[in-house]
């Protein structure tokens, strides 16, 4: 059997997976875990009805999480989802949610332009008739993408290779974090490389319903990454949801080949300089940083059941002080928060942590998912970093 | 005393049909039913709407009334009866020869018999097994019934029948050898009455002996034990066969959510031995996965037991060699008038025994109308803006559900949820039961139990075998005032008792989780069981 073989027969009904939904603690709308994963999933043979409960799922996995019988109830979701939705008319929105790739594509090379464009206050009203909302400022292209920088930068070259996945919001927003990542591994002796052919890990594509694509997404990254994963090479992440994706989302979804042995090799960067730690490896040659952080775990990390690796990585620069915030989901899963009909949900879902963060007062937010980062910082009004940054920082000692 | 013209004994399939029958012919009959509607092998059994298939070879009558009466009850039955079609599945080990026997037989018997491209049944039905040598189609479909019995009485109710449930009878008055009334017992309250009536039709299935002897005539019934399984899931959306002389573990049935597999079959002493037993229950599996591989993998719900009755002439033949033909036993000639006891049969051919049975006492009665069963639904089709209506309040799939379980009674069931939007909240969640569907069949004055809830609404029924609904159904009757003289301590014990006695066999795996975690909840946190003050402190 699959190691992630689904399987709603397992669940016993206890409810566990209803106490842990952030969504269903903020709506009613959505008619929780356990009634939209294993107890319809026993409805769902031949024909399936259209239910738009369904929609309300945030794909978090905080029910995966809590299940003490191992049922992936919201990949059951996700599944039903496809289902539903194949061979419908879909949405403007829907669409656009889960192909950022495509449109970063197409605007990334204008940046400023694209930039200058999303903010201004027609856009933003045509926006919110396709239904994304304008209490929320959308993520800004980098003038540069992390592929263009990585390939303009000359690294040492090392025997000890990681591949790196960056995921295309790393791609498009947030290269620093990418470059970051190469000086830390470049620090630890690693030469990274970045296969040609990566497409987008596929999350976006799942969480509306896009299963085939996905597939179609899976299947050529698998493509890409498997000269070097088969060779024993690590593909590292470091945005948790392409992390999740790869090592068990795919498995739970699909079913491509080579995708155990894909998973067996995916880590999370700071999972893997933990596990490099360990064999003695890590350099922790780290000169102090200063400021108050406070850090979120992000649920597609825990999802992961690693732990929370980058606290304890940053636990190792001398003197630094970080706050675990333990205060539940953001809110945000992806794009759901950038929804109308969903924003103040996922603000609802938010506030224990915002509240947390407001009355830590910290410098810095944080936290390895860049949704999370989103939604803290603008929830808050504290910026927030990647753990990945701190840790370069600690070894350039600024 | 109350009068009738009919007394009926027994409130399974033959029963109500005959019920049903005389009261469209416009003789005046009241049923009698110790427990509830189809509490014996009416409902305890696969489920299966014969196409005829299982009799072709062996029994080309009883194959030709299946087909017959297959095709009535899909046009009459519509909402009693899921029209699948079913799978015969011939494995490499059975006997080809048998294969090209039965194909003749069906055609003969005039059942509709198609091979099927082993390819295209794969990908139709993708968990049977790939070893399959030949597929061929069949009209089977799957019947429930719980439902069946229920719509029957409604019918029968337009027409002036009348059902008793828990009420036995306890003798058969007589006078110069004439049946004259039957006095009766009240099985909840132990109330005692008596009805006066001309004819007595004894049609308690299993208990047939037992109420025959009542009036001092022996009939030599073996009640036959048949032990089936239910999954969790409805992992077949046909009724698949297997491909050979008929024998244990080879019908699964989709049913709703889940799928059952029979049969075992085994002599016993009691019409009521419904205790299935784990040796049973494995030898089921150990049978049932050479159709469908990953058999031992499925999660088991609960088993049960019904038994047939099976009727013979001669008492040495074995339970499978025994015809499931029925036979019609009129007492005249053991010299009691008025008594008539009808035998053996399936419940796929229900309506022709009681039609055939209703003809032999209009006869008697000398009433001429004919008998209407075959032409008239059993319930009216439900109006689509009632359905356009209840879709606004029903979790989405369970609308269809709710509709196919409460026929007439949706309607009711729409008013109270408009009435108090609150009544949409689920009360079993495993199968989609709203509270208002609950508090509609508890207010039926045939209502007493909440295993009588179970039966209707499947309440219950489903993954969870009661661990929820329990709790929150019988809070629901206390709220409504509807314990009807049992305690609620009682009504919850009635209840949990029948899921256990399903459960008690297949405590390993997943089931066993769920045990544990009922066990818990009533043993631990309400103290079901007592709690004996420890001595030693």
């Amino acid at each position: 059997m699959k190691k992630h073989h689904y399987n709603p027969d397992s669940c016993i009904a206890c409810t566990s997976c209803v106490a842990y939904c952030p969504v269903s603690a903020a709506t009613r709308k959505f008619a929780g875990p356990k009634m939209m994963g294993p107890a319809l999933e026993r409805f769902r043979g031949g024909e399936t009805n259209t239910d738009f409960s369904l929609d309300y799922c945030a794909n978090c996995k905080n029910c995966d999480i809590s299940c003490p019988s191992g049922v992936p109830i919201s990949t059951l979701n996700m599944l039903a989802r496809a289902k539903q939705y194949k061979n419908k008319r879909r949405s403007l929105l829907d669409w656009m949610m889960s192909h950022s790739d495509l449109m970063s594509k197409l605007a990334s090379p204008i940046a400023a332009l694209s930039n200058f464009g999303m903010a201004n206050p027609l856009t933003k009203m045509i926006l919110k008739q396709v239904g994304i909302t304008d209490k929320m400022s959308l993520p800004k292209y980098a003038s540069k993408t992390f592929l263009q920088q990585f390939r303009a930068f000359k690294q040492q070259s090392f025997p000890d290779k990681v591949v790196f996945f960056s995921g295309c919001f790393i791609n498009y927003y947030a290269p620093e974090v990418g470059m970051d990542l190469v000086a830390v591994m470049q620090r630890n002796k690693r030469e990274v490389i970045v296969p040609e052919g990566l497409d987008c890990c596929g999350s976006p594509l799942v969480g509306k319903g896009y299963l085939d694509e996905a597939v179609e997404k899976a299947r050529t990254n698998i493509a890409a990454l498997k000269h070097w994963f088969e060779q024993g090479i690590p593909v590292l992440t470091c945005c948790t949801s392409c992390g999740l994706m790869l090592k068990m989302e795919i498995q739970e979804m699909m079913d491509l080949e080579l995708m155990e042995q894909l998973a067996a090799y995916t880590y999370d960067a700071s999972e893997y300089l933990l596990e490099l730690h360990a064999q003695g490896k890590l350099s922790t040659e780290f000169a102090p940083v200063a400021g108050c952080y406070i850090y979120h775990t992000p649920c597609h990390l825990r999802a992961q059941g690693i732990g929370k690796p980058s606290l304890e990585l940053l636990s190792m620069i001398p003197g630094f002080q970080i706050e675990d915030a333990d205060a539940g989901c953001c809110g945000q899963s992806g794009t759901y928060g950038f929804e109308v009909a969903k924003h103040d949900i996922a603000m609802a879902v938010a506030e224990p942590v915002l509240k947390r963060i407001r009355e830590f007062q910290p410098d810095f937010i944080v936290s390895d998912c860049s949704g999370c980062r989103l939604q803290l910082s603008q929830g808050t009004g504290f910026p927030a970093l990647h753990p990945l940054t701190l840790l370069r920082r600690a070894y350039e000692g600024k | 005393m109350k009068k009738t013209t009919a007394v009926i004994i027994g409130g399974g399939a033959t029963g109500v049909g005959i019920l049903r029958d005389l009261s469209m012919r416009g003789v005046a009959a009241v049923l009698l039913e110790q427990r509830d509607l189809a509490y014996g092998a009416s409902s305890r059994f696969h489920g299966l709407l014969h196409s005829g298939g299982r009799y072709a070879v062996k029994d080309a009558e009883a194959a030709r009334e299946c087909a017959e009466e297959n095709a009535v009850l899909r046009k009459i039955g519509r909402h009693c009866v899921e029209s699948t079609t079913g799978y015969f599945v011939r494995l490499p080990e059975d006997d080809p020869a048998y294969e090209a026997k039965w194909v003749v037989a069906c055609q003969a018997a005039g059942i509709p018999v198609e091979p099927v491209d082993l390819a295209r049944a794969h990908r139709l039905e993708p968990h049977f097994s790939e070893r399959a040598a030949a597929v061929y189609e069949v009209p089977d479909a799957a019947i429930d019934g719980f439902r069946l019995c229920r719509q029957n009485v409604l019918s029968a109710k337009r027409y002036g029948g009348k059902m008793m449930n828990y009420t036995e009878v306890t003798s058969i008055e007589q006078q110069n050898g004439q049946v004259t009334a039957v006095k009766t017992r009240n099985t909840l309250t132990g109330e005692l009455g008596s009805i006066e009536c001309d004819i007595v039709v004894n049609a308690a299935g299993s208990w047939v002996g037992q109420v025959a002897g009542l009036a001092g005539i022996k009939i030599n019934v073996i009640p036959d034990r048949g032990t089936l399984i239910a999954f969790n899931h409805r992992f077949t959306d046909r009724i698949m066969n297997r491909l050979r002389p008929p024998a244990n573990a080879d019908i699964f049935v989709p049913h709703g959510s889940v799928t059952l597999l029979g049969t075992t079959s085994s002599p016993t002493e009691r019409p009521d031995d419904f205790t299935p037993t784990t040796e049973e229950v494995l030898a089921l599996i150990d049978e049932g996965k050479e159709l469908f591989d990953e058999l031992p993998r499925y999660r088991l719900l609960r088993a049960y037991t019904g038994t047939r009755p099976l009727y013979c002439a001669d008492p040495t033949a074995a339970t499978r060699e025994i015809s499931r033909n029925f036979v019609i036993l009129d007492h005249a000639k053991e010299g009691l008038d008025g008594l008539i006891s009808i035998v053996g049969g399936k419940l796929t051919t229900y309506r022709l025994m009681a039609e055939k049975i209703s003809d032999a006492i209009c006869g008697k009665l000398s009433v001429q109308a004919p008998c209407r069963t075959a032409e008239e639904a059993l319930v009216d089709d439900i109006a689509p803006e009632l359905m356009q209506q209840a879709k606004k309040f029903f979790p989405t799939a369970g609308v269809e559900l709710a509709a196919s379980r409460l026929g007439p009674d949706l309607a009711e069931t729409v008013q109270r949820i408009q009435a108090n939007p609150a009544k949409k909240e689920l009360v079993c969640e495993c199968e989609l039961v709203t509270l208002a569907e609950v508090e509609t069949v508890a207010h039926d004055d045939t209502t007493f139990t909440m295993s009588d809830i179970r039966r209707r609404t499947r309440m219950g029924m489903g993954t969870c075998q009661g661990t929820y609904c329990g709790l929150r159904g019988l809070g629901m009757m206390v709220d409504n005032d509807l314990a009807r003289g049992m305690t609620t301590e009682n009504l919850l014990r009635e209840f949990l008792e029948t899921r256990w006695n399903g459960i008690r066999p297949i405590l390993w795996g997943q089931q066993m989780r769920e045990v544990e975690l009922t066990r818990g909840i009533y043993g631990a946190g309400l103290n079901m069981d007592g709690a004996v003050p420890d001595e030693t402190e």
